[in-house]
């Protein structure tokens, strides 16, 4: 079980995220609604894991997660995104993220990659 | 600015999203063109859509139908904030999934954080419009328009 920050820009996937992954025994520590929001939460709160979407305002979840791997190289990153374009994948498994999850999700698939990615 | 080849592109893209986002019977109206001002009844979000086609999609319908499709869709009844977030997240999934789908097709784009609009509005600012109504069995209709300019 971890403890997860969760990073999406809308709030309804924010609660869907939360209620998946507390359902499973995991402990939301802390939520973000931009990369940049999410990279001052990451530094506060130090949590196992992040969900982290990629279209967001202010800053978006590809750059966030380079920012996020610079200053913490052990960071663990799952995307949770809607954009699964093929580029945008391999951008974000290049910046360091662990996973690419597309939306809409099952909640499986969301709780087999976390507990794939906190063994690792 | 987009051809007339990556409009048409763009729009089968947008068309063969909403059957797989929704994943629900569904009868897809033709589209229709106009140029006038869109008068929004009661919600709309609108995402824009940057890249080699370029255009903002707007999915319009009243809170009804949306909230019967965000519960159909997330298993949970929503209302108030909680459902124009998740009506903002259904046209992000839209927008994504058109995204991957035109980037098949040879065409790279990337999509805007959605704008969420409550109420009666007009909108102004794009040259044409095409306007495809969506009739999803049991819960009602849904436009989906996609606004360009020239």
């Amino acid at each position: 079980m971890g403890n997860i920050l969760v990073v999406d820009d809308a709030a309804f996937m924010r609660m869907m995220l939360k209620s998946i992954l507390e359902n499973a025994g995991h402990t939301v520590v802390g939520e973000a609604e931009n990369g940049s929001d999410a990279i001052e939460k990451y530094k506060a709160l130090q949590p196992d894991l992040v969900t982290m979407d990629i279209t967001m305002p202010v800053m978006e979840g590809v750059e966030a997660v380079k920012h996020i791997k610079s200053a913490h190289p052990d960071a663990k990153i799952i995307m949770c995104s809607a954009m699964g374009q093929q580029g945008m994948v391999v951008q974000a498994i290049q910046a360091g993220a662990l996973d690419f999850i597309i939306k809409p999700f099952q909640a499986d698939r969301v709780l087999s990659s976390i507990e794939k990615a906190l063994t690792k | 600015m987009a051809s007339e080849e990556g409009v048409k592109d763009l729009l089968n893209s947008i068309i063969e999203s909403v059957n797989q986002i929704l994943s629900m019977e569904l009868e897809i109206q033709s589209p229709k063109v106009f140029n006038l001002a869109v008068i929004q009844s009661e919600m709309a979000v609108l995402i824009g859509i940057t890249g080699d086609v370029s255009g903002r999609i707007v999915l319009q319908g009243d809170s009804e139908t949306f909230s019967k499709l965000g519960t159909k869709m997330f298993g949970m009844p929503l209302e108030g904030e909680m459902l124009h977030s998740c009506i903002g997240e259904i046209a992000n999934m839209l927008a994504g999934k058109t995204s991957s789908i035109v980037y098949n097709k040879g065409y790279k784009v990337d999509i805007t954080p959605p704008t969420i609009m409550v109420g009666q509005m007009q909108m102004y600012g794009f040259e044409r419009g095409l306007s495809v109504t969506v009739r999803i069995e049991a819960l009602g209709d849904i436009n989906i328009i996609l606004l360009l300019q020239n």
